[in-house]
């Protein structure tokens, strides 16, 4: 077998934030023309490395190699212009100019003194037929009104109109549902197949992974554990070098019995939602699953008080809630940790410690003033319990990686004895360690008859956590699975 | 090396007290005349006016809004209070009217940012030119003067000891009672938690625009307040009263952001920024500058804490380690 061209790598990279080492001695090789996989934790570096090489970060110490010269770029634009491209995990679009603009938006076409929309418009209908994917990409849609999915290809088209000769992906899929990310992993496939393209990708899914990467690069505590060839791919020992340990019992056991009703919803009509009825028991864990906008986000919302309800009543043992708020629905129990933890969770100018306590500060803390001693004492109990990472509890929220910031979020919840736990979505983005944490939890709480309303994007997940499932479809329930009846096909046949 | 350490934590995140005490002792050693008790007790005064408006404009801010009306405010309520005790009405019905007022004040704009929706910045440039409008209407641009019983200027001008302004006692207990509310009560962690993310506060069950709305409203009580001393320290209202104040609040905002909490606009930093502001602005004139150099470095020091912030906050994006 002939050894590859070493397109790039790195020598004793180190990389440190204050007390955070995030890339430790590091060496890594990326043959030329491969799609390489990169995973880990959370935590574990990849995106500080990717930051490194795309020029983002500066090194500590250490050496970069690329095509056979040593390099230290002083921006992310001088990266670009000599081959590297990155692709963030949240796209980094203008989201009122179409895809024309925004792919070359900072390199425009001028005429004179004017920017030249035509000539962009002609090189972007050129760059897509160049890479034939979305053939029927709408170019001249503002990117609000864009698919997660296709947001990531225009995300893409503007790294490849640079013509890079190594195209790093940080974790593309994330937010895309099924049939988008497949073509965007075909589309990959392709690029690197005929342009050659030398592709980094990151991402949880392991999968994923293995259907398009010819080898996978392991990082743990920002070092390099190993390189699996395709040929040996194999999740298992994947997980145990990501995580240091087997995955033996991935799911916790399931509640072997179920209580008294705690809350009942029923007949709820909303804009989405269509003669809803459902009911919550102690010690169980109900699962809610259907496709993207079937509404189980929305029924959620509504029973804790974000949105309105045209018809329909909640109640909760002998009390009638006609019209919850969200405040009533937390005095009474009910709490709710919202799917997208940016844009509904975080406080990003709070410390870890405030996030955890802001939900409680007047049921918990009597005291006039609040006493930071006190609130630090108890957010450091939550932060133990969920097995939280961090430095020092007043230290930003912002310095956590995306897993402890979910995790600080449950933590957030614990703090006071909740009736009934509302989670939508909640391992989104986060790696294994959390997930197995979160699980935990969860069931640690069904264990002390606590109600849990589950919603996952994940088939294997809710199969995997939920005692009793509700499917959804257009707004309305379309099947209650109990525990025997819980598996892939039952749900499938009722979410389509 | 310990002790340099604790001295560097010490110093941190507080730049601009250090700037703060450097000017003090700059100005002291050019001007014979600025560490006078006259002088100093006479910043004091100027301080309690806008040091009130600043704390105000800081609770706003820091709930995310904004609002650019308090400074004609001012002015009206400064007019209608002088006019009415003219008119016979009992001095402390009056300034009971001028924070009564100012609430009121505080609530329309809140009417027009929270309920309607509308831009912080819009609608109270609106806000600001009727109000302007209304005094140039009710006294026909002219500065209204009137008869005053005489103890009606204890708390503009009065002073204990001979030096120490009552007006800035007034002012020294709002700022303690806000800089508490802000910082240490459940009150003050929402209108925190309101501004750095308004959604996320929705799910943990507060009502934003609620704190929004309350926030304006303390605003306007504050407004009220320095209206309660800036008629009783000028007992004249002159159609432009309150404009000299407009700027130096705004920028006592932003240069205040840059300490404590930095980016953040906090109360800390806009009781010290004022101070700052005011200090210069007197030390300039004391060392003989024109007037009107003072809206120049103004604008410069907007300027400066706004670079400043911007450039720390994309510093300290920190380790975004997946």
């Amino acid at each position: 077998m002939a050894t590859k061209e070493i397109i790039m790598s790195t020598k004793g990279l180190n990389k440190s934030f204050g007390a955070t080492h995030a890339v430790v001695n590091l060496n890594i090789n990326i043959e030329k023309g491969d799609i390489m996989g990169l995973v880990g934790e959370n935590g574990a570096g990849k995106s500080t490395l990717i930051k490194i090489l795309g020029g983002e970060h500066t090194v500590d110490s250490g050496q970069i190699i690329f095509q056979n010269k040593k390099i230290s770029w002083h921006s992310s634009a001088e990266a670009l212009k000599k081959g590297i491209a990155i692709v963030h995990q949240h796209p980094l679009l203008v989201s009122s100019l179409g895809a024309a603009e925004n792919i070359f938006l900072g390199k425009e076409f001028s005429q004179g003194f004017f920017v030249d929309n035509i000539k962009a418009f002609e090189e972007t209908k050129k760059l897509i037929q160049q890479y034939p994917i979305y053939k029927d990409l709408d170019i001249e849609k503002p990117v609000n009104e864009m698919s997660a999915g296709e947001k990531e290809v225009v995300e893409i088209l503007k790294a490849l109109s640079y013509e890079p000769e190594i195209l790093i992906l940080d974790e593309p899929t994330a937010s895309l549902p099924k049939d988008e990310t497949e073509t965007l992993l075909k589309l990959l496939t392709e690029l690197n197949k005929k342009r050659n393209i030398t592709i980094i990708y990151i991402s949880h899914k392991l999968e994923e992974a293995f259907e398009i990467c010819n080898k996978i690069t392991v990082m743990r505590n920002g070092k390099n554990i190993g390189t699996l060839t395709s040929e040996n791919f194999n999740k298992d020992k994947l997980v145990k070098m990501m995580i240091n340990q087997d995955i033996s019992e991935f799911y916790p056991d399931k509640s072997t019995k179920s209580g008294k009703i705690l809350l009942e919803a029923n007949h709820l009509n909303s804009k989405i939602l269509r003669d809803v009825s459902i009911n919550v028991r102690e010690g169980e864990i109900l699962g809610l699953y259907g496709l993207m906008g079937a509404g189980m986000t929305e029924l959620v919302e509504s029973i804790y008080g974000l949105r309105h309800l045209q018809k329909g009543e909640i109640k909760m043992g002998n009390k009638r809630i006609e019209k919850p708020h969200v405040d009533m629905m937390i005095r009474n129990g009910v709490f709710l940790i919202p799917a997208d933890r940016h844009q509904f969770g975080l406080f990003p100018s709070f410390t870890v410690s405030e996030n955890i306590t802001i939900a409680h500060l007047f049921s918990l803390f009597q005291e006039f003033l609040l006493i930071r001693s006190k609130e630090n004492q108890a957010a450091i109990k939550q932060a133990k319990r969920v097995n939280l990472k961090y430095a020092d509890i007043n230290q930003s929220i912002k310095e956590l990686s995306g897993g402890n910031q979910q995790k600080a979020i449950v933590a957030r919840w614990l703090l006071k004895e909740c009736g009934i736990l509302i989670v939508d979505d909640p391992t989104v983005g986060i790696d294994i360690g959390a997930k197995r944490d979160i699980y935990r939890i969860l069931r640690d709480l069904t264990s002390r008859n606590k109600g849990i309303i589950f919603i996952s994007s994940e088939i294997n997940e809710i199969i995997g956590m939920a005692d009793r499932i509700y499917t959804m479809r257009r707004g309305k329930i379309t099947a209650e699975l109990s525990k025997t009846e819980i598996n892939q096909e039952n749900i499938l046949k009722n979410i389509l | 090396m310990v002790n340099n350490n604790s001295i560097l934590k010490i110093l941190k995140n507080r730049e601009l007290l250090i700037v703060a005490i450097l000017l003090v002792i700059f100005f002291s050693l050019t001007s014979d005349r600025f560490m006078s008790t006259s002088n100093i007790s006479n910043v004091l005064m100027n301080i309690s006016v806008s040091g009130i408006l600043a704390l105000g404009l800081a609770l706003v801010m820091i709930n995310g809004d904004f609002d650019l009306s308090f400074a004609s405010a001012l002015g009206l309520l400064n007019l209608i209070t002088l006019i009415f005790v003219d008119k016979g009405i009992n001095v402390w019905i009056m300034f009971a009217f001028a924070i009564v007022g100012g609430i009121l004040w505080g609530s329309f704009n809140a009417i027009l940012v929270v309920r309607l929706r509308m831009h912080a910045f819009v609608a109270t440039i609106a806000t600001w030119t009727m109000c302007r409008g209304f005094i140039y209407w009710i006294n026909g641009g002219k500065t209204f003067y009137g008869d005053y019983p005489d103890f009606m200027t204890v708390i503009g001008r009065g002073t204990i000891l001979g030096f120490i302004p009552i007006s800035s006692i007034i002012f020294i207990a709002a700022a303690i009672i806000i800089f508490l509310l802000a910082n240490r009560s459940k009150f003050g962690r929402y209108i925190y938690a309101v501004g750095s993310n308004p959604d996320a506060a929705e799910y943990v069950g507060i009502n934003s625009n609620r704190i929004r709305f309350t926030s304006y409203m303390l605003q306007g009580l504050l407004i009220g307040l320095s209206a309660v001393i800036l008629s009783s320290k000028l007992t004249s209202a002159p159609a432009t009263a309150g404009d000299g104040f407009q700027m130096t609040v705004i920028a006592s905002a932003f240069l205040g952001a840059t300490v404590f909490k930095p980016g953040l606009v906090n109360i800390g930093g806009s009781i010290l920024g004022i101070f700052l502001l005011s200090i210069i602005e007197n030390g300039l004139i004391m060392l003989g500058v024109p007037f009107y150099f003072k809206f120049i470095v103004q604008g410069l020091i907007i300027i400066g804490a706004v670079a400043f912030i911007s450039l720390k906050n994309t510093r300290s994006e920190g380790p975004a380690i997946v």
